[in-house]
């Protein structure tokens, strides 16, 4: 038996994979040359369509070596090196294996290997010669272009008074790298500068950032395609297209032993396209960056503001040469760098510069030091902070630091060695280092930052870092200038009612409103302090298709997160949110004065309209009231007009000096109408932005049409300061006259209202990832859905809007015809609306009752003329979707129906899209399970389990288990049996109701059998978070993949997403992990409960997304390697084969579905009273349930023969001829007259396919390459051959993921999960077990690591052992260093953990069942936890037990801190008192102990009667009462 | 939404209470009782608040019924009848006489198994509250036009015309050849389901409102008639709105007997005497006698109920075809069979025996076919299926048809169809005549109070649009007309 398996070779392993995919894929390869010139040719005719280059995201692996005693060292470079190559997986490779998607080192400049290149032609240079070297990329095939560059740059360099001492062609070695990559390559060289003044280095240094600015410039005004990887007296960066671990074969430089260096910032990048672009490879001149910046539009904005100001005694001589400081078409990190980079230059270091640009969070409940807390808050006033995942690593040639976001969502982990590094990087064990060099081992928590001062020589930790930039200035002082008027405009405001209720109505009026928004919308936020929920899908008209002006807020769709960063929770993780808002007069950003921090704050942006007066009042002259309203009788031009006359009023005022600019409605008449605010308020941030003023002044705005949540979301996003909804107010009012809030204040009543939006703010902020409002501020995070091209430039500058729409002809038109209904006749009742749930004179809705008769007539009766019916009358409905825009183009000869593909065949086609047990009840669920299997289609048990009896054959035959099983972020119910029970695993990443939240199940929904499937405990509310934790990246998800792949070696992984702009890039992202299928879901899906702004609207049309993803799929060649499904109110045949030609060959049919088995859309799903039941878990309801599976098969049956005759009649035989067939479709009509224009041609955009099929061709599924668990299954025969006890032992290195995995699923599928006795076979490892240890793995299996683990440690864990401890060598203190990493044991159901070290963040987040026991852990431990035990025998970290609410948690706590870090919205913490569980933490310490041999924790017991008063028990509040855990009287009182 | 809703789970249907059978037969007052506010609002709350409101879908007015039943759960009775009537005219009539087992509470989505949500009575409610609270009010126009139209048939088409029109501001008349307001509401339908005073409530409002009456008043060319050209020369437009009164004949042997007499006649007769109208007895009256009823519609009903009430001996009602496929409201059938008639199913008249009156129907036992193409059961005689029930009033109650008005009124230029409805443009309303529009039963043929209603408000907005597309074009030609007032 092998040992080791040192020979184990990630490339080798890559090249059968690579081979493996090809497989069913018979058509000639594409040449690299062909495939870039197609490529570019493909990429321009798509930009006509709906992909756009900016979308783009890439993440990575990063990190850094530094010489903690400062010198240059060999052993520095060559662990960079050494490290690059660990990280392989997380990057992605080309089909070809070699085409890598960027990689790259930066150190210093080895000035000896220069010299001696300059000395090979000249004269030996003097000592102390400072060479400055720039790194660049030419254009390679242009000759002129190549040369006009070198002009550019010798012509700026000699300008500046410097001199050249040549080129150097960079030694580069093409063997190494992909067709593509070699296609795409620049010509590679340096220029070597010669310091001819003698300057210091500091100033040589800033000229050269002055050089190449003005390079940069000189460059795009020349139109050459030039790009400067470095130019720099200090460093230098060697990257590419390369793989990683090619690095030294591609670069020879820098095998060469005079490269030494004190630092060096190491990346591996992974993007979501496959175009090798040489340029996007990292690290950049300062920074290197994992994660994404989710603010990056708000921050590219604000910049754009702050340059005015710019000003820097050493700059200022240069500044228009810097301006501008972003520069265009740069990626998220590349922008960072920018402006990292500019306040470098300006006076600031790095780790001030970190702290500026990505702070640590300031939140209220932190355990802060006060002097860091004011450092932080400083920093907060003088720039809005560049939030979302990040974990840095940049240097300003004097510090290296690596520094994580303020929720610390990307991993860093570091080794301190006794040779005098400091490594650190995105996994353990990418540099090996003997165990008994090590001096500790740590990891980065939330916000925190390690830096090394490379000239002083010296490692300051997180702690003394801040204690060092806290120190530098008096900023307690200096935060103390901030007027918090929070009090000022809230204390004793006399909340003020301002119309007659004629009056009121007649305002009501003009804005739209009707008695739904106020009874469904308005009462709910009083009433409950929180956003009214609704259940299913939206299945109106678009806002543009709508015969109804509903509003500007219409026209906007939400952004959200989804794969390449994950959003946030902001109910649980509400430490680093923030709805602070500043007003005032934005500084200098690149001073450091008390000045910065004069400035106004508030709380909250949203302003009653008592402390709008009194903030209007508090501002006195510096403020200035402008009226929004216009002539009615001017009509169009009146709005015209008066844009232009508000934009020219506030820049008057801002230029006399007004320093808060007031944007009001009141004015409002029979005569006036008012513009619509969001277009008043874009209208004037833009003007200001664009006459750089806009950090003059701050923007509040008073409103009448701002109501719900998404409008003020809406109204911020475009630029207001403040949003005073003065109207909704004015109708809190009204109805608490008429009694209906009962006997409370007015002011109590909209501080409710306050409350529930700014929960919903943070909701819509989080949603997308980001924390801060002063981010989202005018960062114009939405996408428009039928806003006309013209308007959009206009006013909402980048805002993606892809097929047009309204303008201000027909913005005008629509409210001046609202005006008029309000003011120009009898004030009526207000409408009763009809927006949410159906009236006959309101909204249309696509599904009404006949419909749903005629559908439900047509099943039941097995009648296709019925349904034909029912199909006729569903397409001559009013536009309801863009599909209904589209027709086929004829031309074709029909053929005769027999000819076509089989219904049988068909029906494969079509699937039951997920919808939970919880959401339906058993007997639906079941219903629909069966069908599907019946007709061999698939259906997918949504998130929530299965009982794993449904996979047994029932009696008559039938199988009632899913195909499809769902993994999401709540991961109920995900064993290791759920994921083998199935042909096909999915990830929902979104659901289309509401991408980028979590969900809830009351504790009433949570039955007996609810609880059993989900591993939770009856009548406990169960919470899904809003990300997947182990999906923060597209590495992430490729890692999630991998271990799905290992768990269940036959299904095929889909990933569904929701429809949004930019999802083109993020499908691609999500074939590159190697998904099977790409799920696009639009926006119209249903939901059990969910926000009624978040149904109505966030996601776009699947129209949309699908026709981008197969576009953007095509461009870059994978299309034929995944499939495309799409659902959302597919309701017909002719859906589907317009959603085929749009690129999808696999369809959803959710709702429709329903209709067949019983639903007819009483929308209460969230009450559990439906009267069908169809999705009430009450037993009395469930008996209501008349659906049979020969019903749901009827539809199938139906909507496959509408196919089958319509491709019959347009002239083809199969599906998979009309696939991506855009050229099929015309579009029949342009939708209103008022519309500017309605351009559905991005949708029918076609990319050239090459030699590829335009659908999925792949036979199986994509293939991951094999972990350790190949050699372990091999080494394991007399196990499952005999059912040996055996003891295997292996040597492990961090790129052995998913260990155990593989195994554990022949062991369910040979022995079940419960029939090994623990420990029947035990792996031992040695050294660093990559990510995922042990992911879902079983009984019968124990992982002993002997080293140190990374990520998601026993993800899934479904009853294995995992013991992690440090080898017998190490002479570490177990509870000081870390040994596992971020989000372990998330999902877990049962099995156990001891870890002899601390675990990083959110660990055992989801926890159902497992029992663990560390030695201390990061933030966001025991997050939503339902089940296990965890012990924690040390620091628990800030936010513990967020959404905890099921399970026991024990943390000892020496230094009395807990309670400070707590959440206590779930949870009581207790003394542990009780007799039975002193006896259970105790054998659970000891378990510990015995497995770990944790010096640590024989110590606690050596002490026991000491140590066991500090410990306390946490026990969520529901949980005890349902368990009967007795509540000390004390305690209850105060949790 | 209030959390108050969705009770139907919990709370079982309650409708109000009725009086006892035995009560009930001795007079012609109503035989509901009034909800209390707390059975009301308790009754409300069992609403599902449906995405899909089934009830509001099958209103032929499409009553906003989940948005009242909330206020109404909610105490907020005020606000219930602004938005019951925005949709209604008459909603107190309406929730009496609907037939809403057949319309809304019949597609009420928890009807299966929990009984549906008690509209019709709160419907009711909401508006006798309205009355007594008085929130009711006349809807006054805003500003006076100079424009009239007259309305022909004070029935609840003309009526529910005549009060959108007036309250847009149109001079409104009203003609109807019989002496009071309210056509069929008034002499058609028995007391015992709509007490005479409601409608007496309705023309006050009416009057109020300024809409003036010409009753009495028949059109054509007789004596004393006004001919309809002259409408059109009084009017800028004229709505026909004269429901339909040729009552279907049956035949057979013996249909030319005396005691064999229509149900209208029969039900105006009684109408009249509860109204405090002096008419003789006679042969409408039938009290003591042993009464057949023909027919198994809402109007046969009202006749066995009626002679109930007038003391009949025994009442019996004869149907083609069985409880399930009558075409009349089961809770009647119910209230029927309560106060003591006696329903013969499947059995069709095939003569009428007697000299000169009649003493007995022989009628023909029927069995139920196969479905016919429209889905309805065909029927066909039982073999040896004849028998025969003593009689000695026979009242048809068979259904109406249209009057020939082109004859009757003189106007060849009116065109019908074969059936002799009044034919219109289905969106305008309009006639063959210009400026002459139908509306109600003599376009649609028979059928409910309520579509009446609904005819009537859409000819109102119709005809309101026709008169702005004339003014503009006589009097500001080459301008924009302003918007006409949307009517909801």
């Amino acid at each position: 038996m092998m040992d080791t398996i040192s020979g184990f070779s990630p490339a080798a392993k890559r090249g059968k994979t690579s081979s493996t995919t090809n497989r069913g894929n018979a058509s000639a390869p594409e040449s690299g040359a062909a495939f870039v010139e197609t490529w570019k040719r493909n990429a321009g005719a798509l930009q006509q369509g709906l992909y756009r280059p900016e979308d783009e995201h890439d993440s990575c692996g990063v990190g850094l070596v530094a010489a903690l005693d400062g010198k240059k060292r060999r052993d520095v470079v060559e662990a960079g090196i050494e490290a690059l190559k660990a990280i392989w997986h997380r990057g992605a490779v080309d089909a070809d294996g070699k085409t890598g998607d960027g990689a790259g080192i930066h150190v210093e400049i080895p000035q000896d290997f220069f010299a001696d290149s300059i000395r090979a032609t000249s004269e030996p240079l003097p000592a102390g010669t400072i060479i400055a070297i720039g790194q660049v990329f030419l254009p390679k095939t242009d000759l002129v272009a190549q040369e006009r560059c070198r002009q550019i740059i010798e012509t700026e360099i000699l300008a500046f008074g410097y001199g050249i001492y040549g080129w150097r062609q960079v030694p580069i070695d093409t063997s190494c790298i992909g067709e593509k990559a070699n296609a795409t390559r620049p010509e590679i060289e340096q220029i070597l500068i010669r310091n001819k003044g003698g300057r210091p280095e500091a100033e040589f240094e800033r000229d050269l950032y002055v050089i190449r600015r003005r390079i940069e410039k000189a460059a795009i005004a020349n139109q050459v395609d030039l790009y400067i990887c470095s130019l720099s007296c200090r460093s230098v960066i060697y990257k590419g297209m390369f793989l990683a671990e090619h690095l030294t074969i591609f670069y020879p430089d820098l095998l060469d032993p005079r490269f030494v260096s004190r630092f060096a910032i190491y990346h591996q990048r992974y993007s979501t396209n496959t175009f090798p672009t040489w340029k996007l490879a990292q690290p950049f001149r300062r920074v290197a960056h994992n994660g994404e910046i989710n603010t990056i539009s708000g921050n590219i904005n604000w910049m754009r503001s702050h340059e005015t100001r710019l000003a820097d005694p050493a700059l200022d001589p240069f500044m228009s040469d810097i301006k501008p400081v972003v520069q265009v078409g740069g990626s998220d990190t590349a922008t960072l760098d920018n402006v990292f980079e500019l306040l470098t230059h300006a006076g600031r270091d790095a780790p001030a510069v970190k702290a500026l640009m990505v702070p640590a969070s300031v939140g209220a409940h932190s355990s802060m030091k006060a002097a860091h807390r004011d450092m932080f808050s400083y920093c907060n006033a003088v720039m809005e902070p560049w939030d979302g995942p990040a974990a840095l690593c940049a240097t300003d040639g004097r510090w290296v630091i690596a520094g994580l976001d303020r929720s610390g969502l990307r991993p860093l982990r570091y080794t301190r060695t006794s040779g005098g590094l400091l490594i650190v990087g995105s996994e353990t064990g990418m540099v090996k280092v003997p165990e008994a060099d090590i001096l500790s081992r740590g990891r980065l928590g939330p916000g925190e930052t390690i830096a090394v001062d490379l000239d002083e020589a010296k490692l300051y930790s997180n702690d003394a870092l801040l204690d060092l930039l806290a120190g530098r200035q008096d900023f307690g002082r200096w935060v103390k200038k901030i007027q918090k008027i929070g009090s000022v405009v809230r204390n004793d405001v006399v909340e003020p009612v301002m119309y007659s209720s004629e009056e009121l109505r007649r305002r009501q009026l003009s804005v739209g409103s009707t008695l739904e928004e106020l009874e469904q919308i308005l009462q709910p936020m009083v009433e409950n302090a929180a956003e009214a929920i609704g259940s299913m899908g939206d299945d109106t008209p678009l806002a543009v298709l709508s015969e109804r002006y509903r509003g500007l807020a219409h026209y906007f769709r939400q952004s959200f997160s989804q794969v390449t960063n994950p959003p946030i929770d902001s109910l649980r993780e509400t430490r680093v949110m923030s709805l602070v808002t500043r007003l005032g007069n934005l500084g200098n950003i690149l001073a450091q004065s008390e000045e910065q921090c004069d400035l106004l704050q508030l709380p909250s942006p949203v302003l009653t309209n008592g402390e709008f007066e009194a903030l209007r009042n508090f501002c006195g002259v510096r403020g200035s009231t402008i009226d929004t309203t216009f002539r009615a009788a001017d009509g169009e031009k009146g709005l015209r007009d008066a844009i232009a006359r508000i934009r020219r009023e506030a820049e008057e005022r801002v230029r006399e000096g007004c320093a808060h600019v007031f944007l009001t409605d009141e004015n409002q008449s029979a005569e006036r109408a008012a513009i619509p605010t969001i277009l008043a308020t874009a209208a004037v941030h833009t003007h200001l932005v664009r006459n750089s003023l806009r950090t003059f002044t701050s923007l509040n705005v008073r409103s009448a049409d701002v109501l719900d949540v998404h409008a003020v979301a809406v109204t911020i996003g475009v630029g207001a300061t403040t949003v005073n909804p003065y109207l909704a107010q004015e109708s809190i009012a009204d109805r608490l006259r008429r009694g209906l809030f009962g006997k409370i204040s007015l002011r109590d009543a909209v501080e409710r209202y306050r409350k529930a939006v700014d929960k919903g703010l943070l909701k819509i902020m989080s949603k997308m990832g980001i924390s801060i409002t002063a981010s989202y501020r005018g960062g114009c995070n939405f996408e428009a859905l039928g806003l006309s091209r013209a308007l959009v430039e206009e006013f909402f500058p980048g805002m993606p809007s892809r097929i047009s729409g309204i303008g201000l002809a027909g913005i005008a038109r629509n409210v001046l015809s609202f005006h008029h209904e309000a003011w120009g006749t009898a004030a009526a009742v207000l409408p009763v609306g009809g927006l949410y749930k159906m009236r006959r004179s309101g909204e249309f809705h696509a599904f009404d009752g006949t419909l749903i008769h005629m559908l439900q007539t047509a099943v039941s009766s097995d009648s296709f003329t019925i349904y034909r019916r029912y199909a006729d009358a569903v397409q001559r409905q009013k536009p309801v979707a863009l599909r209904d825009l589209l027709d086929f183009r004829g031309g074709r000869t029909p053929i005769s129906v027999e000819e076509v593909e089989s219904i049988t065949q068909l029906r494969k086609r079509l699937n039951a899209p997920a919808i939970s047990l919880g959401a339906l009840s058993p007997e639906a669920h079941e219903t629909l399970s069966i069908a599907m299997n019946r007709i061999g289609a698939k259906s997918d048990s949504g998130e929530g389990g299965e009982d794993p009896e449904r996979a047994k054959p029932r009696a008559n035959g039938d199988n009632a288990s899913s195909a499809i099983k769902q993994v999401a972020s709540g991961r109920f119910g995900v064993t290791a049996q759920y994921l083998n029970d199935c042909r096909e695993i999915e990830i929902k990443v979104a659901q289309g109701a509401k991408p980028g939240e979590g969900g809830q199940l009351p504790g009433f929904k949570v039955t007996e059998l609810i609880a059993k499937l989900r591993h939770a405990t009856p009548g406990v509310t169960l919470i899904s978070p809003p990300p997947h934790h182990d999906i923060y990246s597209i590495e992430d998800l490729a890692q999630l993949i991998y271990d799905l792949k290992q768990i269940n070696p036959e299904a095929r992984v889909t990933v569904k997403l929701v429809a949004r702009s930019g999802i083109g890039t993020i499908a691609a992202g999500v074939a590159k992990a190697k998904a099977d299928a790409i799920l696009i879901s639009g926006h119209s899906g249903g939901t059990g409960a969910s926000p009624q702004t978040s149904v109505k609207y966030a996601g776009l049309p699947w129209e949309l997304g699908l026709a981008e993803a197969h576009q953007v799929l095509m461009l870059n060649r994978l299309r034929h390697r995944v499939t495309l499904r799409t659902d959302g109110g597919i309701k017909t045949g002719r859906d589907v084969v317009i959603a085929a030609m749009l690129g999808a060959e696999e369809f959803g049919i959710g709702t429709a579905s329903l209709v067949a088995m019983g639903c007819i859309m009483v929308r209460q799903c969230h009450s559990n009273t439906c009267p069908v039941g169809v999705c009430s878990q009450d037993p009395a309801m469930r008996a209501k349930f008349e659906g049979t599976p020969e019903k749901v098969i009827n539809l199938f049956s139906f909507i496959a023969e509408d196919v089958r005759n319509i491709l019959a009649s347009l002239g083809f035989r199969t599906l998979n001829e009309i696939i991506g067939r855009t050229d099929l479709l015309y579009q029949v009509s342009r939708g209103a007259d008022y519309l500017d224009d309605l351009d559905l041609n991005p949708l029918l955009v076609q990319a050239d396919p090459g030699p590829h099929a335009r659908y999925c061709t792949l036979d199986g599924r994509n293939e991951v390459p094999d972990t350790l668990d190949a050699q372990m299954i091999a080494d394991a025969r007399p196990l499952f051959e005999h059912g040996e006890k055996m003891q295997l032992q292996y040597n492990v290195q961090n790129t052995m993921r998913a260990i155990g995995t593989r195994i554990s699923s022949l062991i369910v599928r040979q022995f079940g999960m419960k029939t090994l006795a623990p420990g029947h076979l035990t792996v031992r490892l040695r050294g660093s077990a990559g990510q995922s240890l042990g992911a879902f793995a079983v009984q019968g299996l124990k992982l002993e690591v002997l080293g140190d683990a990374n990520d998601y440690v026993g993800k899934g864990l479904s009853g294995a052992t995992i013991v992690v401890r440090q080898p017998a060598s190490s002479t570490l203190a177990s509870n000081t260093n870390a040994i596992i990493g971020n989000t372990v044991l998330y999902g877990a159901t049962a099995g156990t953990l001891y870890a002899a070290g601390l675990a990083g963040e959110r660990f055992a987040v989801r926890n159902s069942g497992a029992t663990a026991v560390v030695e201390g852990c990061g933030s966001n431990a025991c997050e939503y936890m339902t089940g296990g035990t965890v012990v924690i025998l040390g620091d628990s970290g800030d936010n513990f037990g967020a959404g905890f609410t099921g399970g026991m948690a024990f943390v000892y706590d020496a230094d009395g801190s807990f309670e400070q870090k707590v959440n206590p919205d779930n949870v009581f913490w207790v003394r542990v008192t009780d007799e039975e569980w002193q006896q259970k933490l105790r054998s659970l310490v000891e378990t510990h102990a015995a497995e770990t041999h944790s010096g640590y924790a024989a110590m606690l017991l050596h002490k026991w009667n000491e140590v066991l008063p500090h410990f306390w028990q946490i026990v969520p509040k529901d949980y005890a009462r349902i368990i009967g855990f007795s509540v000390p009287e004390t305690m209850a009182v105060s949790a | 939404m209030s959390a108050k809703m969705l009770s139907f789970v919990s709370v079982p249907q309650a409708q109000p209470p009725r009086r006892e059978a035995g009560e009930r037969r001795g007079d012609f007052d109503e035989i509901y009782e009034d909800f209390t506010p707390a059975q009301a609002g308790t009754q409300a709350s069992r609403c599902s608040q449906c995405g899909v409101p089934f009830c509001s879908i099958h209103c032929p007015l499409g009553n906003n019924i989940p948005d009242w039943l909330m206020l109404t759960a909610e105490g907020r009775l005020e606000e219930a009848y602004a938005v019951s009537q925005a949709t209604n005219t008459f909603p107190e009539i309406c929730g009496r006489i609907c037939p809403q087992d057949r319309l809304c509470e019949g597609n009420c989505v928890i009807e299966k198994g929990f009984e549906s949500v008690t509209i019709g009575a709160v419907e009711r409610y909401i508006t006798d509250t309205a009355f007594e609270k008085g929130w009711v009010k006349p809807a006054m126009p805003v500003r006076e036009l100079s424009s009239s139209v007259g309305i022909i048939g004070a029935g609840p088409a003309g009526l529910a015309a005549a009060e959108r029109l007036r309250a847009t501001g149109h001079q409104v008349h009203v003609y109807d050849r019989h002496d009071r307001v309210g056509g069929l509401l008034i002499y058609g339908i028995p007391g015992f389901k709509l007490e005479k005073d409601i409608v007496a409530r309705r023309e006050k409002l009416l009057q109020d409102q300024g809409v003036l009456f010409h009753l009495s008043q028949a059109i054509g060319s007789g004596e004393g008639e006004i001919t309809l050209k002259q409408l059109r020369e009084r009017h800028d437009a004229v709505l026909i709105a004269t429901g339909v009164y040729k009552a279907r004949e049956t035949g057979g042997p013996g249909a030319g007997l005396s005691g064999i007499v229509r149900a209208l006649d029969y039900l105006t007769v009684s109408n009249r005497r509860s109204l405090g109208d002096e008419v003789p007895a006679g042969e409408l009256d039938a009290a003591g006698k042993d009464v057949v009823v023909i027919g198994g519609g809402d109007t046969a009903m009202d006749c066995v109920r009626t002679a109930i009430r007038q003391g009949a001996r025994s009442v019996k009602c004869l149907y083609r075809r069985d409880r399930a496929n009558m075409p009349g409201s089961v809770r009647e059938v119910k209230n029927a069979e309560e106060e003591g008639v006696e329903f013969v199913w499947l059995a069709a008249p095939e003569a009428f025996l007697g000299d000169e009156t009649v003493t007995g129907v022989r009628a023909q036992r029927m069995r139920l076919g196969l479905p016919d193409a429209t889905g309805r059961q065909s029927i066909e005689p039982e073999p040896d299926g004849l028998f025969t029930i003593k009689a000695d009033l026979v009242i048809k109650a068979l259904g109406f048809d249209p009057e020939p008005l082109p004859e009757l009124w003189q106007a060849a230029d009116l065109e019908v169809s074969r059936w002799g409805t009044v034919k219109v443009d289905r969106e305008r309303f309009e006639t063959s005549i210009p400026g002459v529009f139908a509306a109600g039963d003599i376009v649609r043929g028979a059928s409910l109070v309520v579509w009446a209603i609904r005819d009537g408000r859409d000819a109102a907005a119709q005809i309101d649009r026709w008169i702005g597309e004339q003014t503009a074009g006589e009097q500001v030609t080459g301008k924009q007309a302003s918007a006409p007032v949307a009517a909801e």
